[in-house]
């Protein structure tokens, strides 16, 4: 099993309010494997978003190194790290994915714009019917309910057909029923598209269908 | 999904401000537009006006105030010249055609004009273009009527001067019976706006304005035997009647310094008469400026070129319309103002949008791009609807217009400095989008994707 994602000595601080820096991430060593599910827990303000952010490229780290499919984002350019990102990141959000003045089927060839727009429209139609959302491609963001709103962030994360899944607490602002729902569709489209997939969650609901369960802590 | 695409997805969600920003950029264009429309018209118009009337003659004063009388029937008369210069004039070789004019009546503030049949058999107004009649026929002149008005004329002149001096007056023997004397032939626009037909009589009133205390000729009115075809230029806002009929009229007396009984004291050929203008057509262009300069060697004549004076007249316009075009500047100014502070505006909710379109893998220069190009667009859309609403407006005002005042605007005449307020509107557009489009650029991704913000 090749890593699609590794991380060796990162570290990442902020300047706090009174001026002095806060180490947020200190990881040691972390690796994922092709098509692996793993969900990443933490206290909150431990530093999961940002973790998330610097394996995207959208955040840099201060030291250390980060490998997704064997590149390293932040010996990149800004604008190729942005490339690379739009081809290689599927980034679903707590809340809020989608741009209001889009439609959902806007909303996921917007993600396809960036990533060099591979498919056309029919993947788009093809992954919003797979998350079950085909009788709502041309609602607006507002006419959704907001698990509805979630299912298009994760066909958007997934147009391109990137390697790995970043999802940050994708499931923390909908219900259990509807968490779970959203989850297991999660789940279901990475295993089926064999993307790997890295879930930030405190929701021990959440934790338990994982196999793979990391605390942040354990990293560093 | 493209760049543009999200540009308008972005207008329309913000469709209000939009909007109101975009009616701004449209108001200070349509602005713009109907200003140098209007000046394009009234430059095109006067300037064209005086191409029939090569250069004319009057009393000494402003040569600006004479050619907007006997060219465009505006402003009072300077006062008169003598019938015997028109008749020096009339022989003169150099001179193709010589018209008189006498002014100092009107018929519901449109002017009445004095003049001879050779206003209509021989005068072109612009080259190739003669008064047309469009009914009726052209009033009978004949100089025998003419010498024999001016005598009736000279000897109310005479009566009145006795009369202020105290002396008895002797009363003035019956003037000879003249053949139709109150003739008219009226302008297409007072026709339009009297509703005088042929046939129909009318009653002036004195000066060349209507006023208050202006009292009417009673005991004479004229008859309408003519109306003329449109020339859209001034002779359709005024009536023309035969010369000696002017002179018949009481208060139409021989005035000036060239009245006949003060220069009877010096001189022994009396100035049998006056007329208010003289135009006149030179056989050769050549020998305008010596003519020019002969006329106004005299003492009692003056002579313009109405095309330079035009000429000059709006040198002085154009710094008014320079001021008025400042003010269209202006409101564009403001225009762009607006439309940079209601981008500003937004940024807040715009800043997760712009966080999220990152994490898609969108560049800092596209985000840059896409706030810039919609402040770019509004100010486009916004100034192509005021170039068309500019045009539009003047040519919807133009019937209104040419009823008050004659003339009619070219108002779908583009002119070539359109192309640069479009393109001005496209800079402003820029200007105004830089600032905030340099906030999306710079906008915190981490920070702004956190659920918080
Ligand atoms: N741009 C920043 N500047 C300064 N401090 C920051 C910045 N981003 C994050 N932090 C700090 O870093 C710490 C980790 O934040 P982060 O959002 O990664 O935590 P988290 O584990 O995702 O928390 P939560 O579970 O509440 O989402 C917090 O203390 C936060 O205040
Ligand atoms: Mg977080």
């Amino acid at each position: 099993m090749s890593a699609i994602l590794e991380l060796r000595g990162v570290h990442k601080s902020f300047r706090g309010a009174d001026g002095n820096l806060i180490e947020v991430i200190r990881v040691k060593q972390f690796a994922l494997g092709t098509g692996e599910q793993t969900a990443l827990v933490g206290q909150s303000g431990s530093g999961k978003s940002t973790l998330l952010n610097l394996i995207a490229g959208i955040l840099l780290p201060d030291e250390g190194e980060i490998l997704v499919n064997s590149t390293n984002p932040t010996q990149l350019s800004e604008a190729a790290r942005d490339r690379f990102r739009a081809a290689n990141i599927g980034y679903v959000f707590q809340s809020f994915n989608l741009l209001q003045g889009f439609t959902a089927l806007e909303n996921v060839l917007l993600g396809q714009m960036f990533g060099g727009g591979n498919g056309g429209t029919d993947r788009a139609v093809q992954l919003l019917n797979n998350v079950g959302l085909g009788h709502r491609l041309h609602h607006k963001p507002r006419a959704l309910s907001v698990g509805e709103q979630q299912r298009v962030a994760i066909a958007r994360a997934l147009v391109n057909a990137p390697t790995l899944v970043l999802a940050d607490e994708p499931t923390g602002s909908l219900d259990s029923k509807n968490g779970t729902a959203v989850l297991e569709l999660l789940r279901r489209v990475c295993t089926e598209g064999k993307h790997t997939l890295l879930l930030v969650t405190h929701d021990p609901h959440v934790m338990e269908r994982f196999e793979k369960v990391v605390r942040l802590e354990d990293l560093q | 999904m493209n760049l543009v695409k999200i540009v308008i997805k972005n207008m329309r969600q913000r469709a209000l401000a939009t909007w109101l920003t975009g009616a701004s950029v449209m108001l200070g264009v349509a602005l713009a537009v109907a200003i140098l429309l209007i000046k394009l018209g009234v430059q095109q118009r006067f300037e064209q006006g005086t191409l029939g009337y090569e250069m004319v003659v009057g009393a000494k004063g402003s040569p600006l105030q004479l050619v907007l009388n006997v060219v465009y029937n505006l402003d009072i008369s300077l006062g008169n010249i003598s019938w015997k210069l028109f008749e020096q004039l009339r022989n003169d070789k150099r001179i193709k055609l010589a018209v008189p004019f006498s002014v100092g009546d009107n018929y519901k503030g449109f002017r009445i004009v004095g003049t001879t049949d050779a206003f209509f058999k021989d005068f072109e107004f612009e080259p190739g273009r003669k008064p047309e009649l469009a009914a009726g026929r052209i009033f009978n002149f004949s100089e025998d009527a003419l010498k024999s008005a001016f005598q009736e004329a000279a000897e109310r002149a005479r009566e009145r001067e006795a009369k202020e001096r105290g002396e008895e007056v002797k009363p003035a023997p019956e003037p000879a019976p003249v053949e139709h004397p109150f003739e008219a032939v009226v302008g297409s626009t007072v026709a339009e706006q009297t509703s005088l037909a042929v046939g129909q009589k009318f009653i002036a009133a004195h000066g060349v304005q209507p006023s208050a205390e202006a009292k009417e000729h009673t005991e004479n009115p004229w008859t309408v035997v003519g109306i003329l075809k449109p020339t859209h230029t001034a002779v359709d806002r005024a009536i023309y009647i035969n010369l000696d009929s002017f002179y018949h009229i009481e208060g139409h007396e021989l005035r000036g310094p060239t009245a006949p009984e003060k220069s009877e004291e010096k001189d022994n050929d009396p100035d049998p008469g006056q007329v208010s203008s003289i135009v006149l057509k030179l056989r050769s262009p050549i020998t305008a400026f010596g003519l020019y300069r002969e006329i106004n060697d005299r003492e009692d004549a003056m002579a313009a070129f109405p095309a330079a004076e035009i000429r000059k007249l709006f040198d002085i316009v154009g710094n008014i319309d320079r001021l008025l075009l400042a003010q269209a500047i202006l409101i564009l100014i403001v225009a762009g103002v607006a439309i940079a502070v209601s981008i500003y505006n937004s940024m807040s909710e715009r800043r997760r949008e712009i966080a999220i379109l990152r994490a898609l893998g969108a560049r800092r220069a596209t985000i840059f791009s896409i706030v810039l190009l919609e402040a770019v667009t509004i100010c486009l859309f916004g100034a192509a609807a005021g170039l068309v609403g500019g045009h539009l407006v003047v040519g919807l005002a133009n019937g209104a217009l040419y009823k008050a005042s004659g003339f009619v605007i070219p108002a779908f005449h583009i002119q070539p400095l359109e192309w640069y307020i479009l393109a001005v509107a496209v800079i402003l557009g820029a200007v105004a989008g830089l600032g905030p489009a340099v906030g999306a650029y710079r906008t915190d991704v981490a920070k702004n994707l956190a659920p918080t913000s």
